[in-house]
């Protein structure tokens, strides 16, 4: 018993405990507003927050949002057993591609799931979520049995419920940043959820809009990327032509994705919709990067969504040897084989293995399988499917495995060998094809630390084949055209505060998560979701695994709504276009600044002023409240700032205006005007904002700096308000006019 | 639908809730997630009636004015106000051991003693808690924990652990409980004397010692809120001072904010260090003076805020019990230090230390036994005071922490001993006036002599600021000073709080009012007495 709370049960009871600490509470209801079941109020005379524990289920979302740590609960989760459907075993593993998991078998079971959410007033699932579905909505519409509904929610952020519900790896996404799971036990079964959804009433097919703009996109790849993309320009009525290379459109998902974990059917479900609906699908045609120039002739935009194919070697030696490949080639030629005219044992033998796998009296050939990620367990079962053996080996600890929890269980339960923190240093062969393998053991502490070899002692396989399945890069050939790519998916500096509120960074996920850090990871997400809203170049957009490099199938999805609405929102057209309506509609510009005693605030406002004289449609913010978003949505943006410095020593932008233009993400060709404001001396301020903001590829049309007598706002005098005026004037933002007053 | 957004209000609106309603183009663009969030709506009931009194007036806002404003949001204000400080302290730390043995030629002893002490509690009766704005105690120590000297740093170095709520519940009693033993060692080893030099320096280090591990191992300013020896006294006392600190400008902008970026730090302030939200403080009690919060404001809504004199001991609706047994210890504190001068004591003080073994002044149970006393007497009679006027109608019971439970002594006790702040500040102050008054000009030859010059023969060594008489004229003056202050406050108080649970308004004044000027008499005649034994 604490000494707090003498008149109340200890903990230890059947019941979850709630101990609000008075010293440190505030009284500043982050908690109450946020509590899923309202056990927490306000004591208005003493200001403090006040708990009801016979409300409280233990959630713990009051002790994670929390700002001064004044909340503690104890007891247990107040909430029921989550259902977990058998396992599916395959018939017969050999040749058996059905699907192998199952969703929730009926209503019964799926009402008692969703009973499970708690409909959090800030759910952090939807921030773990990289779509950010509306999970409670959904959630809550299964509950009223209202399907339909539960489609239109899904449909605002997703377009491919039927395709994540499968492959998406939910412990580190929404279901990692569970209430339930941050709390330390076991999460709402969103993804079956989800899936129940698009089982028992198909996704609608997109709804193309009258087409009203002549808005023309080509998308390079049919990837999940190109797909998100593609549906929301569609149904806003523009003409999309989606370039292919390979013969069937679904890039990774159909290729990639083998049919017992993603059938066919459903992967290519988006593509066979678009096609009905009216897009442009070419497939068996390939983009170089010197093509681009003639796409952004021929469309509006172009958005390059062409995945992240290049698979990862490793460069040991006997890499060379036969009988070594990498993941790609294994996939498409197993699929190949799978199919209804393939031939299994072909494929073995066009390996380099003996045709007799799995007969009597013969071992199966082994394959060493490198890595133990997703990919890694795709190549390892369909091996087995195949008839081999399938050893994987990642020099990860298997606390940090990158494979989804159920998928290394299940590829365990099907006969795979998977061996954690082991690297492969060297392959020998004989007569030139590779028959052993070294592993050397390793270790690693942390999950964002590399292993180490940590003995020389190695282990010797014999094996008949090795895949390389330790994941893909994008193609480099595509680096010059799409500068910035591939962009790091790290937040940095101090998160969203939105984010921090709602408790998914205040602690790591359960057990059931594999303790990942699931709000840092979507934090990092969030990072490349908004980059996805800017050109890499004028007209140009690049999604997916393009834009971020290895990705998930709904991240990439994400991406190319994101893009897609920036491709819509800032109405590109592509030369000799003559639709004026499409093109001159009335400008945005957004007047950010960097104000320290109110003076370059004010001057930001005159300069506002001075473009809604013109009609333009103006918004003034603080650079600490613009972001990536802000920045996406403005056709020219105003940059202002102080200058800091001792009269003319040490005179430069202000320090948070400085590090706010480090921090900046490509332009693309952004017109930029740009204002300081200065006691006795600007000095270089100006040229070093403009050289900062040209590095990031953006276009300065024009700068001023104001000292006292042009805030004076005498008139005559060349002010804010002026050059707000002389920027709005201008015919066409493009022209580059060179204002410096000093 | 497209809106045009052309007036200053909706330009500075949220950006996301903008984007959402300027263009449904725009909106494709904004963050789905705030869609989906669903809030309840924050309680508003009762914030007239719990913060009314205590909010302080707009115009009253200093951070208005542009330069304070600039100098406010800059990271280095702070730093700048430490580093003097810093430099003083740590000279007096290797002074106090390397420099001269003579109390009152080492600069560590005479500026510690003569002026220090007595200019923070000048500080601290005029703006309450500057002195902790500029600590360099608190101030080195949070520098470590930090890893900067100001920039905004993500990664701390420390445990980060909450101080554990068991003990956090008895809040100001236990950096009494600090100040005590922190008298007592000085007492001891007669450090404020001064004697040795050297055991300043001992004090100092030890102080910065503790700090630097409480700072390391428990999150933001648990050592400044919960241990440190000066935070009762400047908490209390200072809620006398005429700065409110920094508060919220318009509470229904921070009920609505949805970071809170004040408590939890934003991309240019820490979260407040001192557990303190401007939208929902009522005193100065906890308000540091950091800017920490001015800063981290993404809304522009906090502002530095100057009061009447003595508002924060009238005003506040939440009074609580630890600050009220602060106040009860502390006057027993500052009251044996007048008692300690008579010969009773000395003749009690040396029986004890015969029976017990202790070398010499002052004995612990002596000490802690006459302080429990004269606090347990001040608690005892305001316990008599309720006895005699509460109203048998009105239910006192309450459940709750330490701080927070409610009883019919309570209901008496913990407003009073708010009215009785100004007499015991005035106490505490009129204590360290003759060392001010006799020795303050010795710290010129101090520093002198730190460059060898000077010596005990120098004229200032000698001078003093005023004679014995007029200095016990002084110190009754700012006793009776004191008094007249408590009683207005203790008026104030009795009128909101005590009359309504009272059942003669004539009976309640006049004890409580009888109380003050006992109090008051008693500190005036044990100087007096004080000036006679000498």
């Amino acid at each position: 018993m604490t000494l707090t709370d003498t008149n109340r049960l200890p903990a230890g009871t059947d019941r979850p405990y709630v101990q609000i600490m008075t010293d440190r509470c505030a009284g500043c209801q982050e908690c109450v507003i946020r509590c899923p079941t309202g056990a927490l109020s306000m004591d208005t005379k003493h200001w403090v927050a006040l708990a009801d524990d016979d409300l409280c289920v233990g959630c713990r979302q009051c002790v994670r949002t929390c700002p001064f740590s004044a909340i503690v609960v104890e007891g247990p989760l107040l909430v029921g057993l989550r259902f977990e459907p058998e396992p599916v075993s395959p018939e017969h593993l050999l040749g058996d591609i059905g699907e192998i998991r199952s969703g929730l078998a009926g209503w019964p079971e799926a009402l008692a799931e969703a009973e499970r959410c708690l409909q959090c007033p800030d759910p952090t699932c939807i921030r773990g979520c990289p779509a950010h579905n509306d999970i409670p909505g959904f959630i809550g519409a299964v509950r009223d049995r209202d399907l339909e509904s539960a489609h239109e929610i899904l449909r605002r952020t997703s377009v491919l419920p039927d395709i994540c519900s499968r492959v998406c790896n939910q412990s580190a996404q929404c279901e990692g940043a569970c209430s339930w799971s941050l709390a330390g036990g076991t999460p709402v079964s969103i993804g079956r959820l989800e899936r129940f959804i698009t089982d028992n009433l198909a996704v609608p097919p997109p709804a193309p809009a009258p087409s009203a703009s002549e808005l023309s996109v080509g998308i390079i790849g049919s990837g999940p990327a190109g797909a998100g993309a593609a549906w929301d320009l569609l149904e806003a009525g523009a003409s999309v032509t989606v370039y292919e290379k390979e013969a069937t459109p679904g890039g990774l998902c159909v290729w990639g994705i083998p049919d017992f974990t993603l059938p066919e059917v459903v992967a290519t479900r988006p593509w066979r919709q678009l096609s009905d609906a009216g897009l442009d699908l070419r497939c068996s045609t390939t983009i170089r990067p010197e093509d681009l120039d003639g796409l952004l002739v021929t469309h509006d935009a172009v958005i390059v969504a062409h995945g992240a194919g290049m698979p990862l070697r490793l460069p040991v030696p006997g890499a060379d040897l036969d009988g070594v490949v990498d993941a790609t080639m294994f996939l498409q030629g197993a699929k190949a084989a799978f199919e209804s005219n393939g031939d299994p044992a072909g494929f073995c033998t066009t390996l380099g293995l003996a045709g007799d796998a799995g007969e009597q009296g013969h071992p199966a050939p082994e394959i060493l399988v490198l890595g133990a990620g997703n990919t890694a367990m795709d190549v390892a079962r369909t091996a087995r499917r195949l008839g081999l053996r399938a050893t994987c080996v990642d020099w990860l600890d298997e606390r940090f495995a990158l494979a989804r929890p159920d998928e290394l269980a299940e590829a365990r339960h099907e006969g795979v060998e998977v061996r954690f923190s082991r690297t492969l240093t060297a392959l020998h062969g004989s007569a030139g094809r590779v028959v052993r393998a070294e592993l050397a053991l390793t270790t690693q502490k942390r999950a964002d630390q590399h292993p180490k070899v940590f003995s020389q002692k190695t282990e010797e396989l014999q094996i008949d084949l090795v895949v390389m399945a330790m994941g893909y890069r994008s193609d480099p050939a595509f680096a010059d055209a799409l500068p910035g790519t591939p962009l790091r998916r790290e937040a940095s500096g101090v998160p969203d505060r939105r984010w921090t509120a709602s408790g998914i960074l205040a602690n790591r996920a359960s057990a059931f998560a594999h303790h990942s850090p699931v709000g840092r990871l979507a934090l990092g997400r969030e990072v490349s979701l908004r980059a996805a809203a800017l050109p890499v170049s004028e007209r140009l957009w690049a999604v997916g695994d393009a834009l971020t490099g290895p990705a998930t199938v709904v991240e990439a999805m994400a991406q190319g709504r994101r893009a897609a609405a920036a491709v819509l929102d800032s109405r590109p057209t592509r030369p000799g276009r003559s639709d004026r309506a499409w093109s001159s509609g009335q400008r945005r510009v957004l007047v950010c600044y960097e104000s320290s005693g109110g003076k370059t605030a004010r001057a930001a406002e005159a300069v506002a002023d001075g473009f809604s004289a013109r009609g333009d449609q103006v918004r003034v913010l603080p650079i600490a409240k613009v972001g990536t978003p802000e920045l996406a949505a403005a056709d020219l943006v105003v940059i202002g700032t102080w200058v800091e410095g001792f009269v003319v020593a040490g005179v430069r932008p202000a320090k948070a205006m400085r590090s706010w233009l480090d921090g900046l993400p490509r332009l693309a060709g952004k017109p930029i005007g740009m204002f300081c404001t200065f006691a006795v001396s600007p000095k270089d301020s100006l040229r070093s904002m403009r050289k900062a903001v040209e590095a990031k590829g953006a276009l300065v049309v024009a700068q001023a700096a104001f000292g006292p007598g042009e805030l004076g706002a005498e008139p005559g005098v060349f002010g804010p308000a002026a050059f707000g005026e002389e920027l709005a004037r201008q015919a066409t933002i493009q022209a580059v006019s060179q204002v410096l007053v000093e | 639908m497209s809106i045009q957004v052309n007036d200053r209000a909706a330009r500075l609106a949220d950006p996301v809730d903008v984007a959402i309603q300027v263009n449904d183009r725009a909106a494709r663009l904004a963050d789905p997630v705030d869609v989906a969030i669903r809030l309840r709506p924050p309680e508003h009931a009762g914030i007239a009636e719990r913060f009314d009194a205590s909010d302080p007036t707009p115009g009253l806002d200093v951070a208005r004015n542009p330069h304070v404003a600039r100098l406010l949001h800059n990271r280095k204000f702070q730093f700048l106000m430490i580093l003097p400080n810093q430099i003083v302290f740590w000279t007096v730390i290797f002074v106090g051991l390397l420099g001269t043995a003579v109390p009152g030629l080492n600069f560590g002893a005479a500026i510690t003693w003569y002026v220090w002490f007595c200019l923070v509690f000048v500080m601290m009766v005029v703006a309450g808690r500057a002195w902790c704005a500029m600590c360099p105690f608190g101030g080195f120590a949070e520098w470590v924990q930090r890893r900067a000297f100001w920039q905004r740093t993500q990664k701390t170095l420390s445990l980060g652990r909450k101080f554990p709520e068991g003990l956090a519940q008895f809040g100001f009693v236990l950096p009494v409980a600090t100040f005590l033993l922190l008298t007592w060692i000085e007492e001891y080893f007669n450090i404020a004397g001064p004697g040795n030099p050297a055991s300043t320096s001992f004090m100092v280090i030890g102080i910065v010692a503790s700090a630097l591990i409480f700072f390391l191992v428990f999150e933001r300013r648990t050592f400044c809120r919960y241990i440190c020896p000066l935070t009762s006294l400047i908490g209390t006392v200072g809620s006398m001072g005429m700065v409110a600190g920094f508060r919220t400008r318009d509470r229904e902008v921070c009920l609505s904010c949805k970071t809170k970026d004040c408590m939890r730090g934003g991309d240019q302030g820490f979260g407040c260090p001192w557990y303190t939200w401007p939208a929902s403080a009522d005193s100065n009690l906890y308000c540091g003076l950091c800017t920490e919060c001015y800063k981290s404001c993404p809304e522009e809504n906090i502002g530095l805020f100057l009061q009447k004199p003595f508002t924060s001991v009238v005003a506040p609706r939440r009074r609580r019990a630890d600050v009220a047994w602060a106040i009860a210890l502390l006057w027993g504190l500052v009251l044996y230090q007048q008692i300690n001068f008579t010969n009773a004591y000395n003749s009690l003080d040396s029986w004890l230390n015969g029976h017990l073994h202790i070398p010499h002044y002052p004995n612990p149970v002596g000490y802690l036994g006459l302080i429990a006393i004269l606090t347990l007497v001040t608690a005892g009679v305001i316990r008599g005071i309720g006895a005699l006027c509460a109203r048998r109608d009105v239910a006192f019971k309450q459940a709750g922490n330490f701080a927070e439970r409610g009883s019919r002594f309570r209901a008496y006790f913990v407003p009073i001993a708010y009215g009785l702040i100004p007499v015991v500040g005035a106490d505490y102050f009129a204590r360290q006036l003759p060392k001010f008054f006799k020795s303050s000009p010795r710290v010129v030859p101090a520093v002198q002599h730190m460059f060898g010059a000077a010596g005990v023969h120098s004229w200032l060594y000698n001078a003093r600021l005023l004679s014995d008489p007029r200095i016990v004229t002084t110190q009754v003056a700012v006793i009776a000073l004191g008094t007249v202050a408590a009683l207005w406050a203790t008026w104030r108080i009795t009128t909101r709080e005590l009359i309504p649970v009272s059942r003669s308004a004539l009976a309640v004044r006049v004890t409580t009012s009888g109380l003050v000027l006992v109090c008051g008499a008693a500190a005036a005649v044990l100087y007096v007495a004080m000036q006679a034994a000498n």
